[in-house]
């Protein structure tokens, strides 16, 4: 989630009031936003992912005034016709265009730097680092319209980019601006550039990269173009609706842009407001608290949206254009909910209408976990996660389908365990300083590939136990093995086998039912050598699905 | 003296002047030795340890206790005795250097005085220039040799076997210091052979009762018992046995119980506790479609999330498969459009190549959200405690794998108060204290809330997300008329606190020392 930091001399100024820290903690709680600290002037909190129109002072503000009835209901922009025709003939690739303009602004050093701020923080998020939508601002002085969104040929035109200052063909920008660097990427790969510029030929960016110096806002700027170019026009309004609005609180009016297609033109940003549908029950039905309808409309509006009674039964909310969150009336139901003050809710315990129950595995589990620890084990637990050498080479046996990530961190974690001794024996391993004897086991999950399942996986229980002593031998595990049966009171055999990370003659498989369930032997002096061990060792693993199997099929 | 019992425990210990019953004195075998010996008139430490064949600091402790019990006396006088020097030593070894000098001359006849040396060393017969001194002073006195302008030349070697036969007296006497005549003994110390040292020497007196009761017989010998062993029980031997004392200074060695895995005991208390609150358990796959774990919960397909930074992706395999084609047509249109959910849905190209691709699990809600599915409408609350799997690199704060504590709460009558009533009632079970919440956001739930609990160091630390699942998740799975809260509990946080532990990495802890200290884990709460 995005970090966002403000002055608080900036915010007084919008809000038109103080605050002191803590009311400020406590308030941007209210709305989601968690402060991270206080720094002198400078407040960092965190906004969440839904609430994009947070992601700027300007728009925490407006939210603040409706928390503090400073300003209630829908925040009502100016909106006017610019005349400015913005063409788009950009590439198949990234086919959406959209401007729109705010005039009469009053900007300053912060000003500047919230509106770099809130563009950074929605590439970074919704647009999905700039791939799927990508956004600039002007200075709307600086150019001459109607403003052209053409693909350009990346070895002949140049401008000078932000923060160079040289002129630069796109090619080399590319190559040699950071933000041509780290984004390049997603327009590399075509034989022509997305390109913004106005009636002179004067570049204004070169979306989704970087903008051009010339038309860069500075503190003097009064009036803004602001252009979004995506892959998808939904998502491009949604953007354009936010950013417009935020820059609007510092200004006076918003500008409509025509874009003109090759068949068709529209007007953009659409600042028509959404009507959506609630049902005072609703609140009642999911939270549990009984609100009248105007009492609900007042707490509407304190979450800056409006809303009327349609009868006592059904609200109309009008929801702000900048609201990308509200999608189902659970999310006005939420607002209410926020206004009312989730510190004034009143907790109450629902008594269950069932008992509860364990799973029948878990139950298993510890009923064998508590067998093992009454002989004298040690438990350990391992992550699932682990990798093939450790699996496979370091126990000398062939690999066998496993489930590897595509994406690992650590090499040492990337793929889940098919069997557990050998990471029962790397415990041997890291605690060589531990003295002898050493008796431990686990029981958890394994995870072999299995074509027949919708996930193509299967996963078992397995018990493994391994036992290092100075002078230990294979006996030692079949005792175990032996009384732990009994204790069950389940019957099984031994069967002679051969297993490469195990000494021949002396390894044997477990069979409960004729059905082999595990193995158990003597570990082979070549893994011990692998592993650094200079102790003896034996080691055991058995599905205790199985044996569960045999438990509840005996007693039927 | 009648009638009274033998102390065994003082005659061990020699705590007490010890009564001796009509028997007489039982005394371990070693110490009833040393009193035949005192009796037998040697009463010298060393010479009794000779006899016995131990060393001297073998038998102190026995001569303490029989002191003790008024048995004998010791006392102690200082003597001096000699030893032999490394010069002295070296002598026994190679010979005097008289001898050496004298094979020298008989073996090279005259020679200069300054070339001795020299000459030696060619004969290999070692000579140092301080012992070619020594060597002439010796032989001139016996008249053997003579020095002439510097040339020492053989005289008379009808004195040689003379001077021979001291030589061997002065090498006996090194070693032998004791036995050597006065003037071997003087010779060797004037010429440093042999040095003073002084001893002490513990001398015994055996006292008048210990005489009288071993006149009358009536000190006898014991067998010490280290062991009790079935043989001694049977044979009545222990009646007679003295058990050797335990000396409880010293070390014994450190044993460790078989115990349970630290976490996985609090993991179970845990199961106990939701168990008790009507919840029964649920299982769901580790390997999971992208569907379960993500386009059911109403995550969008380009969410975040969903990227390769935040989830792991199976290589190799897949896609899964899903029979259900009703599911996935609701699936796709509530994302597409909110389907008859009345959302407007997230309004994309919904894919189900995307929906098909295998992951690993990266919340244990797919769990939930499975059962929702399988279970449909109803009364009834469920709970996974099961291992997640995230893209990080494992250190002291983050771990790619981590356990989840994750539940529904299903029923007509569930509302987001009863969310908040449960989170209260599971900390105070847990001996957490108050939970303060706040609003939250996840894609899956409407309201969100976020439950934060108040940490002795950290302050308030958030652990119970959770919220009411939206209309978007539960009608696709077919849950038509029952509500359902949702919440999940970041589980790892809460153990290392109860478990007392700063890195995330102990949990899973692989060295086995760790795992022994330790502390078992404690809910209070649930102690009383």
């Amino acid at each position: 989630m995005p970090i966002i930091d403000i002055s608080k001399t900036d915010m007084f100024e919008l809000l038109g009031m103080e605050l002191s820290d803590s009311e400020i903690e406590q308030l941007l709680a209210k709305l989601k936003c968690e402060v991270e600290t206080i720094e002198n002037d400078i407040v960092y909190y965190e906004a969440t992912h839904d609430r994009p129109d947070l992601f700027s002072v300007e728009g925490l503000v407006r939210a603040l005034k409706g928390l503090m009835r400073l300003e209630v209901g829908l925040r009502k922009f100016e909106v006017y016709d610019s005349k400015i025709v913005l063409k788009n003939m950009g590439p198949k690739y990234r086919p959406v265009v959209l401007g729109a303009t705010v005039e009469g602004l009053k900007l300053n050093e912060e000003a500047v730097r919230q509106i770099m701020q809130i563009q950074e923080k929605l590439h970074s998020t919704y647009c999905r680092n700039r791939r799927k939508v990508s956004i600039g601002v002007y200075d709307l002085s600086t150019i001459t319209p109607p403003i052209r969104y053409i693909a350009a040929d990346p070895r002949t035109v140049k401008f000078i980019p932000l923060d160079m200052d040289r002129l630069m063909t796109l090619d080399e920008i590319l190559v040699e601006h950071p933000k041509g660097i780290e984004y390049g990427y997603i327009i590399k790969e075509y034989s022509r550039y997305p390109l913004l510029i106005d009636s002179e030929d004067r570049v204004l960016s070169m979306p989704p990269i970087i903008n051009s110096d010339e038309t860069k806002v500075t503190e003097d700027t009064e009036e803004v173009f602001i252009d979004v170019t995506a892959v998808d026009y939904r998502m491009a309004m949604d953007i354009l609706r936010v950013l417009v609005t935020s820059i609007a609180e510092r200004g006076e009016k918003i500008g409509i842009v025509r874009v003109i297609d090759k068949n068709n033109s529209i007007y953009s940003p659409d600042m028509s407001t959404r009507t959506m549908n609630l049902e005072t029950e609703l609140i009642s039905d999911l939270v549990g608290i009984n609100l009248s309808p105007e009492r609900i409309v007042e707490l509407l509006k304190i979450m800056r949206l409006d809303a009327y009674c349609e009868n006592e039964d059904l609200l109309k909310c009008k929801i702000p254009v900048y609201r990308l969150d509200i999608l189902h009336p659970v999310d006005l139901v939420e607002e209410v909910v926020m206004a009312y003050g989730y510190e004034n809710l009143e907790p109450e315990l629902l008594p269950p209408e069932h008992s509860g129950i364990e799973k029948g595995l878990e139950r298993f589990t510890r009923i064998l976990r508590e067998i093992m620890i009454g002989f004298g084990m040690q438990e350990v637990a391992n992550y699932m996660m682990t990798n093939r050498d450790l699996l496979y080479r370091k126990m000398n046996i062939e690999e066998s389908p496993t489930i590897e990530v595509v994406n690992p961190k650590q090499e040492k974690y990337s793929c889940l365990r098919t069997w557990i001794v050998p990471q029962l024996i790397e415990v041997l391993s890291a605690s060589k300083h531990a003295g002898y004897p050493q008796r431990i086991f686990e029981i958890g999950d394994v995870v072999h590939v299995d074509y027949t399942s919708e996930n193509l996986t299967k996963q078992e229980r397995h018990l493994a136990f391994v036992i290092a002593d100075r002078a230990i031998g294979l006996t030692d595990a079949l005792v175990l093995i032996r009384s732990l049966f009994n204790t069950l009171g389940l019957s099984y055999s031994l069967r002679e086998t051969k297993h490469g990370s195990m000494i021949e003659g002396r390894c044997a498989e477990i069979l409960v039912e004729e059905e082999p369930i595990g193995i158990v032997g003597e570990i082979h002096p070549l893994v011990l050598v692998n592993f650094e061990l200079e102790v003896p060792v034996v080691a055991c693993e058995i599905n205790i699905e199985h044996c569960l199997r045999a438990v509840l099929s005996s007693s039927r | 003296m009648v009638n009274v019992f033998i102390c065994y425990y003082c005659i061990t210990h020699g705590c007490c002047d010890a009564p001796i019953s009509l028997n007489g004195l039982v005394l371990p075998e070693r110490q009833f030795k040393i009193v035949e010996l005192l009796v037998k008139g040697i009463k010298d430490v060393d010479s009794i340890a000779l006899e016995m064949g131990v060393n001297r600091s073998d038998i102190m402790r026995d001569l303490a206790e029989l002191q003790s019990k008024n048995l004998l006396i010791t006392s102690s006088r200082e003597y001096e005795i000699f030893v032999p020097t490394e010069e002295g030593l070296r002598y026994v070894k190679i010979g005097l250097p008289e001898e050496r000098l004298l094979k020298v001359l008989e073996k090279i006849g005259d020679v200069s005085l300054d070339k001795i040396g020299e000459l030696a060393k060619q004969i290999d017969v070692e000579l140092k220039e301080e012992e070619i001194k020594i060597g002439i002073i010796h032989l001139l006195r016996y008249g053997i040799v003579k020095v002439e302008k510097g040339i020492l030349s053989l005289m008379d070697k009808s004195k040689t076997p003379l001077l021979l036969e001291k030589c061997e007296s002065l090498r006996r006497g090194i070693l032998n210091p004791g036995n050597a005549p006065n003037n071997i003994l003087r010779e060797l110390k004037r010429r440093g052979l042999l040095k003073r040292k002084i001893r002490k020497s513990i001398c015994i007196e055996p006292t008048e009762k210990l005489l009288d009761l071993f006149r009358k017989r009536k000190i006898k010998p014991a067998k010490v018992v280290t062991e009790l062993t079935s043989d001694i029980i049977r044979s009545g031997a222990w009646r007679t046995a003295i058990f050797k004392p335990y000396d409880l200074k010293v070390e014994v060695p450190t044993v460790y119980p078989g115990r349970k895995q630290p976490y996985m005991e609090l993991l179970e208390w845990i199961r106990e506790i939701l168990v008790s609150m009507g919840f029964e358990e649920i299982k769901g796959p580790y390997v999971e479609l992208e569907l379960w774990n993500f386009d059911v919960l109403f995550q969008a397909q380009d969410h975040p999330a969903r990227e390769i930074h935040d989830t792991f992706f199976v290589r190799d395999l897949g896609p899964g498969t899903i029979k259900d084609k009703v599911l996935l047509e609701r699936i796709k249109s509530v994302h597409e459009d909110g389907w008859i959910t009345g959302s407007i849905g997230w309004r994309y190209k919904w894919s189900i190549e995307k929906a098909m691709r295998l992951i690993l699990r990266t919340q244990t809600t797919a769990v939930s959200v499975r059962e929702l599915y399988k279970r449909g409408d109803g009364e009834y609350r469920c709970f996974s405690l099961d291992r997640v799997f995230r893209p990080e690199t494992l250190d002291p704060r983050h771990a790619m794998e981590f356990y989840q504590l994750e539940g529904i709460i299903v029923g007509k009558r569930v509302k987001f108060k009863h969310l908040l009533g449960f989170f209260n009632e599971f900390a105070r079970r847990l001996g957490l204290g108050r939970v303060k919440i706040k609003p939250a956001y996840f894609p899956f739930t409407e309201p969100s809330v976020e439950g934060f609990i108040k940490h002795p160091e950290l302050g308030w630390i958030e652990v119970f997300p959770g919220g009411m699942f939206r209309p978007e998740v539960l009608l696709p799975l077919g849950i038509r008329e029952s509500k359902v809260a949702a919440w999940g509990i970041g589980i790892d946080r809460i153990a290392m606190t109860i478990l007392g532990i700063d890195d995330i990495r102990d949990l899973f802890s692989q060295d086995i020392e760790v795992l022994r200290r330790m502390k078992v884990p404690m809910i209070t709460s649930v102690l009383g």
